[in-house]
C-alpha cells in the first residue's frame, strides 16, 4: 500500500523551496529524489493483531495538511562557547563538505513515506556541529510553528572526544488564529556522533491538539560514544515517533528515555529501537506514561541484537499509568537476540494509581485529588531524573502539573 | 515408585521415537485438496450431510485465505504445497471402529504403541487412552468407572455418529471458526480422527486421559480434531503426545483443539509435541472458559521443523482464570515459533503465562504472544514471564508480546529475559566433579523445571529424557 502524492506536490513545489532557500545542487538533488521516491514508498509499519491495527497513519490526508510553500516558524537557536549552530541555509555555506557528507548519512531519506515527505519539503533546519574535544551544555533549539505544516531537520554533528547536552522545544506559535483545523508537523533528527563524544538530545513537544507530529530521531554511535534521548510528548493530536540508536561502535551506549501525558482523545504511537552491531555495547530504554480522559497509547521497543554484538547488555522498562477507564494503553517490548553473549531483559506494566498509596497520603488529611496528582508526579521522577538540561525539566515538570490541575 | 516407572527406560534411545513401519493402508487419498478428495473422505467415514457442508465450506475459505507471510520473523512455509501432501490414509485396521484390546491390533501398529510405551502408561496412571495411526484413531479405551459416570471419550469420528447434537453445536462453530486462520480453514475441510472428551456436571476425572498421535506414512498430513467439553463444576485432564519418524519429504500437522470449560469446571490440556523434524506443526488450539473457571494449557514443544502454535484463552466469565506454560526447544534446522493469546473479556478474570525456550546449533525460537483486556474487563490481572536460554551464536532468540489494555482497573505485567548459560555456573558444576555435557543438561533440567513439576511424574520424566536427547545431539 503506497500513499498517493499529493496533488499539488510536484518537483516545481520543490524546486520553488530550493529557489527560496538559495540551496546547492546536491541538496536539490536529494530533495528531487526523495519526492520521487514517495511513489513506491510504504507508510511506517504500525503494528497489527488480529482484527486491530494499533494506529491508523491512513488517515492523513496530504491534500488538506501540506502545505509547503506556506510553511512559518520561528526558530531561536542558543549557542555555547565553540560550537556552532546555524540554520541549513548558513550551513551550508560555512560547512558544505560536512553538510553533504551528512544530510541523510543516519537516517535514509528513503526510509519510508514519511521521511521522503520530510525531506522533500522541509524549510526549518538546523546543523549543531560540536568540534573535537569541545565541552558544550545547553545547546538550545526552540520551533513555534506558524502554519498549516512545517517540515523540520536537524543534524548533529560530535567530533571526536566532545560533548553536548541539546535541548529541542517544539510548540506551536500565537500567530495561528487564523488557522484553522488539521495540522501536520515533521521532524526528523540525526545524530552522528564521533569516537568516544557524548550526546544527550532532550526534546519536549507541546502542539496544539488539532497537529498531527511525526517525528523520527536516529542515532548513529561510534566507538566509546553515547547518545542518549529523552523524548517528551504532551501536545499534539496524534504524535508518531521513532527514536532509535545504532550502536555501530564498539563499547558505544544509548539511553532511550519517553515521557508522555495524553488527555483528551490524543494518540501517542511511541517507538524506541535500538540495533546492538558491534561488541560490549550496553542500551537501557525507558518509557514511563499517563493516560486519562480517551486518551491513547502504543508502545513498541525492540532491542536487536546482530551475530556480531559479543557482550551486550539491553535493558528496557514500560510503565503505563491509567487515570480513566476510558483510555486503551497497548505495548509490545520485543527481543530480538542473535548472539547468546548477550543479557537482555524487558518489563512492561499497564496499571492505575496504587490504592494502598493513595490511602495512606488521604490518611494523612491530603485530600485525595491532590493526593493521586503527587503520585503521578513521583511516576515520573525516573525519567525526570535523567535530564541533564534543567531547562527541560523544570519544562516537563510544570506541564505535567499544569495538565494534572486542568 | 521405581517398579511403576520401569516401563520409562525403554524411553532411553531415540530409536523410540524414529522407527518406521512399513507403510500398509487400506484406503489412501490421492495426493492434493479438491472438493472430490474431501467428498471422498466424508463418505468414506459415512458422515452426515452438515459434516460434509461444513468440510466444503471450510475448503472454499482456505482456498481464498492467503498464506501467513509477513508476520515478523515468522518460520518459511514456501515448501508447505498443501497439493503435495497426502490428506488422509486410512490405516489397514479389521474393523472400521477402533479397537480397546491393543492385542487386537495389527501387530505393526501395536507394536508400534508399545515401543512408545502407551499400553504400559495406560495401566500405570491413565483413566482412559486413545492412540491415532496416521488419520484414524485405532485404539479407545475407558476405566469403565468413568463410563458409569457418564464421561465420554471416544475418537472424533465415532462423536459425529453418537453424539450429533453435541458434535453439531460445537464443532468449530462458536470456538474455532475455520475462517480463523488458513490453516484452521484446512483443518475443517480435511479434518480426521482425533478425541471427543465430554464430562458431566461436577464430575472430577481424577486420573488424566491421553490420546497418542503418530504419522507413520511420508509426505502424509495429519489433521485430528480434540473436542473437550467440561460441564459446571467438572475437572478433567487431557495429555496429548505426537510423534513421527523422519522423512525428506515434509509432513504437515494441522490439528484443531476446542474447549469449552463450564461455569466453575477446571480443564488442564498438556501436550508433548516430538514430532520428526520434517513435520511443519501448525494448529490452532482454543479455549472458552465461563465464570469462575479455569483453563491451563501445558505445552513442550521439542520436535518438528517449524512450529506455529499459539494455544488462546477467552475467559468469557466473571473470574475465570487461564495459566499457560509452554516450553520450546529449537536445535539445528527447527524453527519454534509458540506463545499464547489471552483474551480477558469479563471482570475479575486472571492470567498467567510462563515461557521458557532454549535454542541451539542454529536454531530459533520466538515468543510471540497477545493479552487482550477488553473495556469492562475491571479488576482482571495477567502476568507474563518469557526466559530464553541460547546456546550459541548461531542460534536465535526473539520474543513479541503484544499488550492490548482498554480498562485502567487492572494490574498488567510482562517480564522477558534472554541470556547464555553461565560460564560460573559450568564451572561450578565442574568442579563438583560434572562433565561439561553433564553440567549443561543439569542447568537445563533446572531452567524447564517450573514446567516439568505441573507435569504427572510419567510425563514430567518423558519431557526431561526429550530434553536430553535433544543436548545428547549437539554435546556428544
Amino acid at each position: 500500500m503506497s500513499t498517493q502524492v499529493p496533488a499539488d506536490l510536484s518537483e516545481a513545489t520543490v524546486h520553488e523551496i530550493a529557489n527560496r532557500r538559495d540551496e546547492p545542487d546536491w541538496l536539490r538533488e536529494t530533495r528531487l529524489k526523495a519526492l520521487k521516491a514517495m511513489d513506491r514508498l510504504e507508510m511506517p509499519d504500525v503494528i497489527q493483531t488480529p482484527g486491530r491495527r494499533w494506529t491508523n497513519l491512513d488517515q492523513l490526508d496530504f491534500d488538506e495538511l501540506a502545505d509547503p510553500l506556506n510553511q512559518e516558524d520561528v526558530t531561536e537557536r542558543v549557542t555555547d562557547e565553540g560550537v556552532e549552530v546555524l540554520p541549513f541555509t548558513e550551513a551550508v555555506e560555512q560547512h558544505p563538505e560536512l553538510m553533504q557528507a551528512k544530510f541523510g548519512s543516519v537516517i535514509d531519506p528513503e526510509t519510508n513515506y514519511l521521511t521522503a515527505l520530510s525531506v522533500a519539503l522541509f524549510t526549518t533546519g538546523t546543523l549543531i556541529y560540536i568540534p573535537e574535544g569541545v565541552d558544550a551544555e545547553d545547546v538550545t533549539i526552540r520551533t513555534e510553528m506558524n502554519s498549516r505544516s512545517l517540515f523540520s531537520h536537524t543534524l548533529v554533528v560530535t567530533e571526536s572526544s566532545s560533548s553536548v547536552t541539546i535541548l529541542e522545544r517544539i510548540s506551536t506559535g500565537d500567530a495561528d488564529a487564523d488557522i484553522e483545523g488539521e495540522r501536520y508537523y515533521s521532524n526528523l533528527v540525526e545524530v552522528d556522533a564521533g569516537e568516544n563524544s557524548y550526546v544527550q538530545y532532550g526534546s519536549l513537544q507541546t502542539l496544539d491538539e488539532d497537529t498531527y507530529n511525526v517525528t523520527m530521531k536516529r542515532g548513529d554511535a561510534s566507538v566509546y560514544s553515547t547518545i542518549n534521548w529523552i523524548e517528551g510528548n504532551i501536545g499534539s493530536q496524534l504524535t508518531r515517533s521513532d527514536i532509535e540508536t545504532e550502536l555501530n561502535g564498539d563499547s558505544s551506549e544509548s539511553k532511550i528515555v519517553g515521557a508522555f501525558f495524553g488527555h483528551d482523545d490524543q494518540h501517542f504511537d511511541v517507538n524506541a529501537r535500538v540495533w546492538h552491531q558491534a561488541e560490549h555495547t550496553t542500551a537501557d530504554l525507558v518509557t514511563r506514561g499517563v493516560l486519562d480522559d480517551r486518551a491513547r497509547s502504543v508502545y513498541e521497543g525492540v532491542q536487536d541484537v546482530g551475530r556480531d554484538a559479543w557482550d551486550t547488555n539491553s535493558y528496557q522498562r514500560e510503565n503505563t499509568l491509567m487515570l480513566s477507564d476510558d483510555s486503551e494503553a497497548d505495548a509490545s517490548p520485543k527481543l530480538i537476540i542473535n548472539n547468546h553473549d548477550t543479557e537482555a531483559s524487558h518489563s512492561a506494566t499497564v496499571g492505575q494509581v496504587d490504592r494502598e498509596d493513595l490511602f495512606y497520603l488521604t490518611s494523612r488529611t491530603i485530600p485525595e485529588r491532590d493526593a493521586r496528582n503527587m503520585l503521578v508526579e513521583g511516576f515520573f521522577v525516573p525519567v525526570l531524573e535523567e535530564v541533564e538540561v534543567d531547562e527541560l525539566r523544570e519544562d516537563l515538570e510544570a506541564q505535567i502539573a499544569a495538565r494534572l490541575r486542568e | 515408585m521405581s517398579s511403576d516407572q520401569d516401563h520409562l527406560k525403554e524411553t532411553d534411545t531415540e530409536a523410540r521415537f524414529e522407527f518406521k513401519k512399513e507403510e500398509r493402508s487400506s484406503f489412501q487419498a490421492e495426493k492434493g485438496l479438491t472438493e472430490e478428495t474431501i467428498r471422498v473422505i466424508s463418505e468414506d467415514k459415512g458422515e452426515p450431510e452438515w459434516m460434509l457442508k461444513r468440510r466444503l465450506r471450510a475448503l472454499e475459505q482456505f482456498q481464498e485465505m492467503p498464506m501467513p507471510t509477513d508476520w515478523p520473523g515468522q518460520p518459511d512455509l514456501s515448501e508447505v504445497d498443501v497439493n503435495d501432501i497426502i490428506p488422509y490414509i486410512r490405516p489397514d485396521v479389521e474393523t472400521r471402529e477402533s479397537v480397546d484390546d491393543w492385542t487386537d491390533l495389527p501387530d505393526d501398529i501395536k507394536d508400534t504403541f508399545d515401543k512408545l510405551g502407551i499400553p504400559e502408561a495406560e495401566k500405570n496412571a491413565l483413566s482412559g487412552v486413545g492412540a491415532q495411526y496416521e488419520s484414524e484413531v485405532v485404539y479407545q479405551n475407558m476405566q469403565e468407572q468413568w463410563e458409569e459416570k457418564g464421561v465420554i471419550f471416544c475418537n472424533m469420528d465415532e462423536a459425529v455418529q453418537e453424539h450429533e447434537d453435541l458434535v453439531r453445536e460445537h464443532f468449530m462453530t462458536k470456538c474455532v471458526p475455520p475462517s480463523d486462520n488458513k490453516f484452521a480453514a484446512l483443518h475443517g475441510a480435511i479434518w480426521s480422527g482425533g478425541s471427543f472428551v465430554y464430562v458431566p456436571e461436577d464430575t472430577t476425572v481424577n486420573m488424566p486421559v491421553q490420546a497418542y498421535f503418530r504419522m507413520n506414512s511420508e509426505g502424509m498430513g495429519q489433521f485430528e480434531h480434540t473436542l473437550i467439553i467440561a460441564e459446571e463444576g467438572s475437572e478433567v485432564h487431557y495429555i496429548e503426545g505426537c510423534s513421527a519418524p523422519k522423512y525428506s519429504a515434509f509432513n504437515l500437522h494441522s490439528g484443531g483443539v476446542e474447549v469449552f470449560v463450564g461455569e466453575d469446571a477446571h480443564v488442564q490440556y498438556s501436550t508433548v509435541q516430538n514430532w520428526s523434524k520434517n513435520t511443519y506443526n501448525l494448529n490452532t488450539k482454543r479455549a472458552l472458559v465461563e465464570e469462575d473457571g479455569r483453563m491451563e494449557w501445558i505445552s513442550g514443544s521439542m520436535g518438528s521443523k517449524a512450529t506455529m502454535l499459539y494455544p488462546s484463552t477467552v475467559l468469557k466469565g466473571r473470574g475465570a482464570s487461564d495459566n499457560h506454560i509452554t516450553i520450546a526447544f529449537a536445535g539445528e534446522g527447527q524453527n519454534i515459533d509458540t506463545g499464547a493469546k489471552v483474551y480477558h473479556n469479563a471482570p475479575n478474570t486472571k492470567s498467567t503465562i510462563e515461557s521458557k525456550s532454549i535454542s541451539k546449533d542454529g536454531g530459533r525460537t520466538n515468543y510471540r504472544g497477545l493479552v487482550h483486556i477488553a473495556d469492562g474487563a475491571s479488576n482482571s490481572s495477567t502476568s507474563v514471564e518469557c526466559d530464553a536460554l541460547m546456546f550459541d551464536n548461531e542460534s536465535t532468540s526473539d520474543t513479541m508480546p503484544y499488550m492490548e489494555i482498554n480498562e485502567s482497573t487492572v494490574d498488567v505485567a510482562h517480564e522477558a529475559t534472554v541470556g547464555k548459560i553461565g560460564d560460573e555456573d559450568v564451572f561450578y558444576l565442574q568442579s563438583r566433579g560434572l562433565d561439561d555435557d553433564d553440567a549443561k543438561q543439569m542447568i537445563v533440567s533446572g531452567f524447564i523445571e517450573p514446567i516439568t513439576e505441573e507435569l504427572p511424574i510419567e510425563y514430567a520424566v518423558e519431557l526431561n529424557r526429550l530434553v536430553e536427547l535433544e543436548m545428547e545431539g549437539s554435546l556428544g
